[in-house]
């Protein structure tokens, strides 16, 4: 089974909830190591301008690039659900590696904080929350139910299978377990 | 060992960003380690990223937890720590000092919401002060006097808005500078407005920016010049006279005063027709797109004009607000279904169908005359005499500079004052002036810093309160999740300290739960315990509140409550003040600091103050996790950037005669040619020199109030240069 995130772009109102509820959830301190984002696409002329949301965890791609990329296989697939997990007691630290698994990965996923070989860490889809059959925090706590998760084939049945987004490229190789509603 | 266990608290946001949310606290041993948010059935009352970042608030380093005293010069921030013992002496010292030496008047009660509970507001202080003799207690509110204004006149009352679940009725909405993305006014707006786009309405925005919501929401974005909204309002009503397309019918059953209206609109009145065309130069709003506005609005129906009250914080601004609710008339979308008034659209807890006993209206008693000023219609805030736009010169002069009192002691609580009222270096002069300053504050804001006592304050999260719902009706508990973070009191504690020591009595008795068995007490709940235990009591409407719906549907039993009993677009109130700025019909009239101002020459751009998500107003700014989301910056249209060969991200001098402030520029097509924003609400910070390195929109923002009371935040020409 893998697991997958929804996103509905045409709800996203960037406001940022899921962002700080999951930096409260997951205790994380302020700085530049954020395990979601929320990046906006501005287009255009004023006044035939476009603006888009995407909020961004990690993908947990069905081949996970960054887990391709570790020297030292810090970086692993959960086989129940799909959940990529890094091991912090094997990470080498940002500045030993020089943060390989961050270039390899096409959505920025693995995050650093800014010190002295800070250890990678990034979005692990709230496994913690899946336990008390919850979902992740992000989920239940975005304003206009933008954001769903669930068991990939349940998410398709339920919101399609549209794989990219504004801001958003589907790549067939690592193959992130995302599904949109893109605006 | 065993862990100790993890508790969860269910308790409502409290604070003032514009909903009332549920949180869910998780606390371990005495201290707070997450927040959740309503889990529960929906509608679920999620809270926003600044309730889910509470945490970070009651924690921070730099949160006030004792006592202080000023020992360096006001503004200066140099303070030392004092007992309890010591403050509530002091202060009632002098307090009784001043009251004898000069009267009560020349005590100033100073305050802003701050948060939007029902106990713990500034109520309790201003009932202190009414009982040791009285104060002077300034009227205005800076958010919406304007809408007040205007809902008051047009209406009769200010509960002008439906509950938000009302708009997926809606088949058009039109969010005229409108920003629920930020603004948040109400918990689930945002939902609300995803529902009724996804069933089908069409969404318009008319706006200087191209907000969030915007963004999100809308199929157009119609670019307006600030200040001018009342023009193109009242060009969308010839286009509806012209075409024949309003609703006479309405007008005829439910208004009076159209005819008079009508000879202004067509130029009977001044021979000036108010045509798409003349409104075009005025507003920047191309004529056809005026005129397509108009005649979709007409031919729409229900439709909701969701006037917001930025355009209203303008030099007039009450015209505007005038003018959205007379279309809303002449369309026939009062009182409907999916439709709307045209009204403030910041509807707190004033709405049916809550009996607010505590809040914020401020009924108590005041010994101390309150001046009605000219055209002051009876209501909660308009009835005193000095205004907040007129403090700083009110401060510095007083009775030399033709007010009726001085001042001389200021009891400021839940409000950054420095921070967010017009002219901030006029407003740190004034501060400089009075015998005596005492602040409540949970931060050295930049406003505290001006105190001679700071009294630190407990955070909604460690004291009991009630929350009425935001947007939707529900009564929440506030539960004290935790024990005041070190030695911070709730302002009913120093209310009753300072009674004690004053010699006042009311108090004694006056504990957190009778005051809260009280609010609830001839409401819908009828088991406090349960409500208490539960946590949130959700009042269920059949249908969606409807703003003067019995009014529509039954007219004879139910007449607005105006003088006339009818929806007044014409005031026989106002035509009596003989005040060519305050006309019985709404107009358009143009502002100071305009385009057209000869000083616009030296200070070509319109400067607008907008607000980000991520604080509300002042309060949240110094908090981490939100602080860096998004930096402080002022939003410059390409165009206006190039020529003044300014880069994205690059510093730029903000300035006028009143200040300056450098900041960032942020260099977006999100905001037209010719306007230029700050976000609102960051604190300011000067330097050596006094320029604002903080990024205060007020800094450069005008003290001069509009005739019906309106704070003129968006009428403020600037200049920007790169530095």
């Amino acid at each position: 089974m893998q697991l997958a995130f929804y996103f509905n772009q045409t709800r996203c109102i960037g406001c940022y909830t899921c962002v700080i509820a999951c930096k409260d959830w997951n205790n994380l301190p302020s700085g530049p190591a954020s395990w979601r984002r929320v990046i906006t696409i501005e287009k255009g002329k004023f006044s035939n301008v476009s603006v888009a949301f995407l909020s961004m965890g990690c993908f947990h791609c069905t081949n996970p690039p960054c887990m391709a990329a570790c020297p030292t296989n810090a970086i692993t697939k959960r086989g129940e659900d799909g959940i990529v997990i890094v091991d912090k007691e094997i990470c080498l630290g940002k500045d030993k590696c020089g943060m390989i698994c961050k270039d390899a990965c096409p959505y920025d996923a693995p995050q650093f904080e800014d010190r002295f070989d800070a250890k990678m860490q990034k979005c692990n889809m709230c496994f913690d929350r899946w336990i008390e059959r919850k979902k992740p925090i992000c989920v239940d706590s975005c304003l206009t139910r933008a954001l769903d998760a669930g068991p990939l084939q349940e998410i398709q049945a339920i919101y399609g299978d549209i794989r990219e987004a504004k801001g958003f490229l589907y790549s067939p190789k690592v193959r992130p377990s995302v599904v949109f509603k893109p605006k | 060992m065993l862990e100790s266990p993890e508790k969860i608290i269910m308790t409502t946001c409290a604070s003032h960003c514009g909903g009332t949310c549920v949180l869910k606290v998780h606390i371990k041993e005495g201290i707070i380690i997450r927040i959740e948010t309503d889990d529960g059935e929906e509608p679920q009352l999620r809270a926003c990223l600044k309730g889910r970042a509470y945490r970070q608030r009651v924690y921070a380093p730099d949160r006030l937890i004792y006592p202080m005293k000023r020992v360096g010069n006001r503004g200066e921030g140099e303070f030392k720590r004092i007992t309890w013992e010591e403050v509530f002496d002091t202060v009632a010292r002098e307090l009784i000092r001043v009251r004898d030496t000069y009267g009560p008047e020349s005590i100033l009660f100073l305050f802003h919401p701050g948060d939007m509970p029902q106990i713990h507001t500034p109520k309790q202080i201003h009932k202190l002060l009414c009982r040791a003799g009285g104060c002077t207690v300034p009227w205005g509110v800076a958010s919406y006097q304007g809408g007040v204004y205007a809902s008051l006149v047009t209406y009769g009352t200010w509960r002008t808005s439906h509950s938000r679940d009302d708009l997926p009725n809606s088949r058009l909405i039109i969010m005229w500078a409108w920003n629920p993305a930020s603004t948040v006014t109400g918990t689930n707006t945002c939902w609300y407005l995803a529902q009724a786009k996804e069933a089908g309405a069409k969404i318009i925005a008319v706006d200087p920016q191209y907000t969030n919501t915007a963004a999100t929401f809308a199929s157009q974005w119609i670019p307006i010049l600030p200040g001018t909204d009342a023009a193109m309002l009242i060009a969308m009503a010839y286009v509806m006279i012209k075409e024949g397309i309003y609703d006479q019918n309405f007008l005829d059953t439910f208004t009076i005063g159209f005819d008079r209206y009508k000879d202004y609109v067509l130029g009977i009145e001044d021979g000036i027709p108010k045509t798409p065309a003349w409104a075009e130069p005025i507003t920047g709003v191309p004529a056809s797109t005026i005129e397509a506005l108009a005649m979709e609005y007409a031919t729409t129906k229900p439709a909701a004009l969701m006037a917001g009250p930025s355009p209203g914080r303008t030099a007039y601004g009450e015209q505007y607000h005038r003018a959205a609710m007379v279309l809303a008339a002449m369309t026939g979308n009062v009182g409907i279904h999916g439709g709307g008034g045209g009204g403030r659209t910041w509807e707190s807890s004033t709405w049916y169908p809550y009996r607010m006993k505590f809040g914020l209206v401020l009924d108590d008693p005041n010994p101390v005359e309150q001046v009605a000023v000219k055209g002051g219609i009876p209501s909660i805030y308009v009835r005193t005499a000095v205004h907040y736009v007129d403090l700083p010169e009110f401060i510095l002069k007083g009775k030399t500079g033709g007010f009726p009192r001085d001042c001389k002691l200021i009891y400021l609580v839940n409000c950054n004052y420095v921070n967010q009222f017009p002219n901030t270096n006029k407003i740190t002069k004034a501060l400089q002036k009075p015998e005596f300053i005492v602040v409540h504050e949970q931060f050295m804001t930049p406003t505290a810093k001006f105190a001679d006592i700071i009294l630190p304050i407990t955070t909604f999260l460690e004291r009991n309160d009630i929350d009425l719902g935001v947007g939707t009706p529900f009564y929440g508990f506030v539960r004290k999740a935790i024990e005041p973070v070190g030695e911070c009191k709730s302002p009913l504690e120093i209310a009753r300290e300072l009674a004690s020591r004053m010699g006042i009595a009311d108090f004694e008795d006056v504990t957190e739960e009778k005051l809260l068995r009280e609010e609830v007490k001839g409401s819908e709940i009828l088991d406090y315990d349960e409500f208490q235990k539960k946590g949130i009591y959700r009042i269920k409407l059949e249908k969606p509140y409807v703003a003067f719906k019995k009014e529509i549907e039954d007219p004879t039993t139910h007449p607005f409550s105006t003088p006339s009993g009818k929806i007044e677009i014409y005031s026989q109130q106002w035509a009596e003040l003989s005040d060519e700025k305050l006309p019985p019909i709404p107009k358009y009239i143009e502002t100071w600091e305009s385009r057209n101002d000869p000083l616009a020459k030296k200070y070509p751009l319109q400067l607008l103050s907008f607000h980000l998500n991520r604080r509300t107003h002042t309060q949240f700014d110094n908090i981490p996790w939100l602080r860096e989301l998004e930096p402080q910056a002022i939003m410059i249209n390409s165009v206006d950037a190039e020529v003044r060969g300014i880069n994205d991200g690059e510093m730029v001098k903000v300035f006028n005669d009143r200040g300056v402030v450098i900041i960032p520029a942020k260099v977006t097509e999100r905001i037209m040619p010719g306007v230029v924003s700050i976000p609102q609400g960051a604190w300011y910070n000067p330097d050596e020199n006094g320029v604002d390195r903080g990024g205060c929109a007020n800094v450069l923002t005008k003290d001069q109030k509009s005739p019906g009371g309106a704070f003129p935040y968006n009428t403020c020409l600037v200049q920007v240069i790169k530095i």
